[in-house]
């Protein structure tokens, strides 16, 4: 048990800044990924072995809390994405480029990239929500 | 630099290196793929409209079916591996990491064993 605690206690006492963030939040995300990922391989495989659950796990899918979960979800694959992109760059291409400034900006640029990418892309998951689960815009 | 420093050969690439290098080359693939794959699914053609035709749509073309069985073999190796990696900082015994491996290796053969058998199969009729 003490080995967890020591894990533990080196993610949140260990002060990186920059780095250390965008290495907890991609193990976050790429966790959070993992779990749904599973799900869905195991939904989608209904369609073969049980077909007539498969609008059960639909049904669910459309539901106003799995929609905003999958605005979440799809913040941590286009996060996790960017940034391991950028941490595959430096390490296969530019591993000069592993120093604290540099660390600094491509964080800051990863983030910038994400949220670019993020905000377009559910706002219009959350119109097809409020058009099809609450009637807005003549749904 | 300091003055007393003295090469060092490269060791020889064991399980984790090609592990590690696996996470990386396998992440340049799954951009296109899995990016691709949700802008089109989640944001352009959104869950309200996937239902058990769309599937069997989507399914019709072998392309799209060699697209998901991509999708399948390395998102899902590569999220696996990605939570043996975090586990490997909580469990630190031999015996622990053994029994965590071979743990880990069962759950992915059986889903991607799931994901395939019913990506061949394909959609069946509700009787």
């Amino acid at each position: 048990m003490s080995n967890i605690k020591t894990t533990m206690t080196g993610y949140i006492s260990y002060r990186g800044r920059e780095g250390h963030y965008s290495f907890l939040l991609h193990r976050i995300t790429g966790l959070g990924t993992a779990l749904f990922l599973t799900i869905h391989i195991l939904d989608t495989s209904f369609v073969y072995f049980f077909p007539e659950l498969y609008q059960h796990a639909i049904d669910l899918y459309r539901s106003t809390l799995f929609g905003i979960a999958e605005v979440g979800l799809v913040f941590c694959v286009f996060f996790h994405g960017v940034n391991g992109l950028r941490v595959a760059f430096f390490d296969l291409i530019a591993p000069r480029l592993w120093s604290k400034p540099k660390q600094r900006f491509s964080t800051r640029i990863t983030m910038l990239i994400t949220l670019l990418m993020w905000i377009p892309a559910s706002a219009i998951m959350l119109y097809n929500m409020l058009y099809h689960n609450f009637g807005w815009f003549g749904g | 630099m300091a003055t007393n420093s003295r090469v060092v050969s490269k060791p020889k690439p064991n399980f984790e290196t090609k592990s590690w290098s696996f996470m990386r080359y396998s992440a340049v693939l799954l951009i296109p793929l899995v990016f691709g794959h949700l802008i089109l699914q989640d944001v352009i053609v959104g869950v309200h409209r996937i239902d058990l035709d769309y599937v069997a749509m989507r399914w019709a073309s072998l392309g799209w079916r060699i697209y998901d069985a991509l999708l399948l073999a390395f998102a899902f190796a590569h999220g696996v591996n990605g939570i043996r990696q975090v586990l490997n900082d909580f469990i630190h015994s031999d015996r622990g990491k053994k029994i965590m491996h071979w743990g880990l290796f069962l759950f992915w053969f059986i889903v991607t064993a799931i994901g395939a058998i019913a990506l061949i199969g394909g959609v069946r009729a509700i009787s």
